[in-house]
């Protein structure tokens, strides 16, 4: 096994053990499949490409449906350790097949659709939340082969079709002519509106960094490593840093999980625009949020955490989509995690954190990533740009959150009768 | 073609209803789905990125926005009313023939410059539609920024003005 580096400093696996490139191929083997199959009744080409494109969508959804069905069971075991209970644990062995009988459950439940409810909108709206999720799902690259839809455009796609789920829970909220639904889907819209800014800044860097929109470009830039050890992942830059925590924070909100669940804070306002909606609607519901948590989370690993690429150089035999995937469950653990200990945030609370701190913080990532871009490759080139943009970022942060925000601050609470 | 023979009759339709509903949401959801149903026309036709930029802010944004300030300002059902009397119907009217007017003419008169006639329309770079817009369009962008600019500050305003009012 050869794996050292060349005089690039650009690392190429060679000689790579034979079950590690078969599993590197294995998420293409039902299109492969597929296609021999095709071309052994030699159907057309057009019916060809169609079956490919439809087998590739299927393996995407299938294989996030079970992760859908595997994180709803990790996330109760999680939440139950953190809390020292013991979660679900009566189905099945260790309570496995819980999201089994979740799922037959929300299926036989009576669908009610309220006497007040606009039927046609009601129906719509479960199934609109769930579409933007899947198609974002469509365009993140998961392995260096594995690209279910390698779009020029992919990072502008899903921002755009992401925007259709604002709507979507407007829709819900208002169709089911109910005060509680509306005023939850008040609460979700405005949250997602104002988070998406700090979203979208805080990806300017990285496409700044990369002169592209194209996701896979994004990965392969970042796949690439410093000294032939180091990987280029942009976390590890100083802008990269920033406006990676930025953008995870974001992501949260917009995935509205704790601390900033309000839309659907059960102990606050029911459960948000869900709360007229039973059965497998509700259900679908579930389905679109955890969607779009993969599918959030699938663009922060993408764009902050280098992708599908290896942490150093050396560990590039391991087929690249376990990587991703492997990243994957550690940003989700982190969000189960931070659910577990961290406690809801107030509405202004949550209006003020946005607009007073991650929005200016965020602005600040895209000159830094002009700087740290205009200082070049290499060991002094980097030197300089951390010298240059360490600086730049930390004294706006004091005096973002130091200076400009004391006032806002909670005053420190007296406790009268403690003493 | 044929995709193009069924997309724009249900651009029309949808603008159609967002004109017809009585229900101002409903008004506001059918012209969200006109402008997405024009985003895919754009697709269609070969402009990737204006189609999406057309979805992300015109649904994510405008759509959103229209709906956010029909339920913050509780539109009663005299609007429906309202929105069927004759005096309403021609200041509608009065407002858009012209707007229409000026579109036809502007669409039917203008002829296409060598360079955009010359340019491959399916395959423009992103960077190159970037440097146009900052060095050949510059002026345009640096006015429409600095109009949002005074419309935000305007805006904050505003809403300074109600918060001192009620506090």
């Amino acid at each position: 096994m050869n794996l050292l580096a060349d005089q690039a400093g650009v690392t190429q696996a060679v000689d790579a053990p034979a079950i590690w490139t078969t599993l590197e191929a294995l998420p293409q083997l039902p299109n492969r499949l597929v296609g021999w199959i095709g071309f052994q009744m030699n159907i057309p080409e057009w019916l060809a490409t169609l079956l490919g494109l439809l087998v590739s969508a299927a393996v995407v959804v299938g294989v996030f449906l079970t992760c859908f069905a595997l994180v709803s069971l990790v996330e109760r075991k999680t939440l139950a350790r953190i809390q020292n209970r013991y979660g679900p644990n009566r189905v099945g062995p260790f309570g496995l097949f819980q999201p089994v009988a979740d799922g037959i459950k929300m299926l036989t439940k009576e669908d009610i659709v309220p006497y007040k409810a606009e039927k046609l909108l009601h129906l719509i709206a479960p199934i609109m939340i769930v579409i933007p999720a899947v198609l974002a799902l469509g365009v993140l690259p998961y392995g260096k082969e594995w690209v279910p839809v390698n779009l020029e455009l992919g990072l502008l796609f899903f921002f755009a079709v992401g925007a259709m789920t604002e709507l979507s829970v407007f829709i819900a909220g208002w169709a089911s002519g109910s005060k509680f639904p509306m005023l939850g889907s008040l609460r979700a819209i405005s949250q997602m509106v104002s988070y998406e800014l700090p979203l979208l800044i805080s990806a300017m860097g990285v496409i700044m960094m990369t002169g592209s929109m194209s996701l896979p470009a994004i990965v392969e830039h970042q796949s690439q490593y410093n000294f032939g050890v180091l990987s280029n992942w942009n976390i590890f830059t100083p802008w990269g840093l920033v406006g990676g925590i930025v953008f995870f924070i974001a992501c949260i909100a917009e995935a509205n999980r704790c601390p900033f669940d309000l839309p659907e804070g059960e102990s606050e306002i029911v459960a948000g625009h869900m709360t007229e909606y039973s059965g497998f609607k509700y259900a679908l519901f579930f389905m679109g949020e955890y969607l779009g948590l993969f599918a959030i989370s699938g663009l922060f690993i993408t764009l902050f955490l280098g992708g599908w690429s290896a942490p150093i150089a050396g560990l590039e035999f391991v087929p690249t989509w376990l990587w991703f995937f492997g990243k994957l469950v550690c940003v989700i653990m982190t969000m189960l995690w931070i659910r577990g200990t961290w406690m809801r945030v107030r509405m202004d609370q949550l209006m003020r954190f946005c607009w007073l701190f991650l929005i200016p913080l965020s602005l600040l990532t895209i000159p830094a990533a002009g700087i740290w871009k205009f200082c070049g490759e290499g060991f002094l080139a980097g030197l300089l740009g951390w010298g240059v943009t360490v600086p730049f970022l930390i004294v706006p942060y004091i005096i973002i959150t130091v200076i400009l925000n004391r006032r806002l601050a909670p005053a420190t609470r007296q406790y009268h009768f403690a003493e | 073609m044929i995709a193009l023979s069924i997309l724009i009759p249900l651009i029309v339709l949808a603008a159609l209803g967002a004109i017809w509903k009585a229900r101002p949401v409903h008004s506001a959801l059918f012209l969200a789905l006109s402008l997405s149903l024009v985003a895919v026309l754009y697709l269609i036709l070969g402009a990737d990125f204006l189609g999406l930029i057309q979805f992300s802010v015109y649904v994510g944004a405008v759509a959103v926005l229209i709906v956010f300030s029909l339920l913050i300002t509780r539109p009663s059902d005299e609007t429906k009313e309202i929105a069927r009397r004759p005096q309403s119907m021609l200041a509608g009217l009065l407002c858009s023939v012209p707007v229409l007017a000026v579109l036809v003419y502007a669409v039917s008169f203008s002829t296409p410059t060598e360079e955009v006639a010359a340019a491959d329309t399916a395959k423009i770079e992103l960077a190159e539609l970037g440097k146009t817009l900052f060095t050949t369009h510059a002026p345009a962008v640096m006015a429409v920024a600095v109009m949002l600019t005074a419309v935000m500050i305007g805006a904050a305003l505003f809403a300074r003005d109600i918060n001192e009012r009620e506090s």
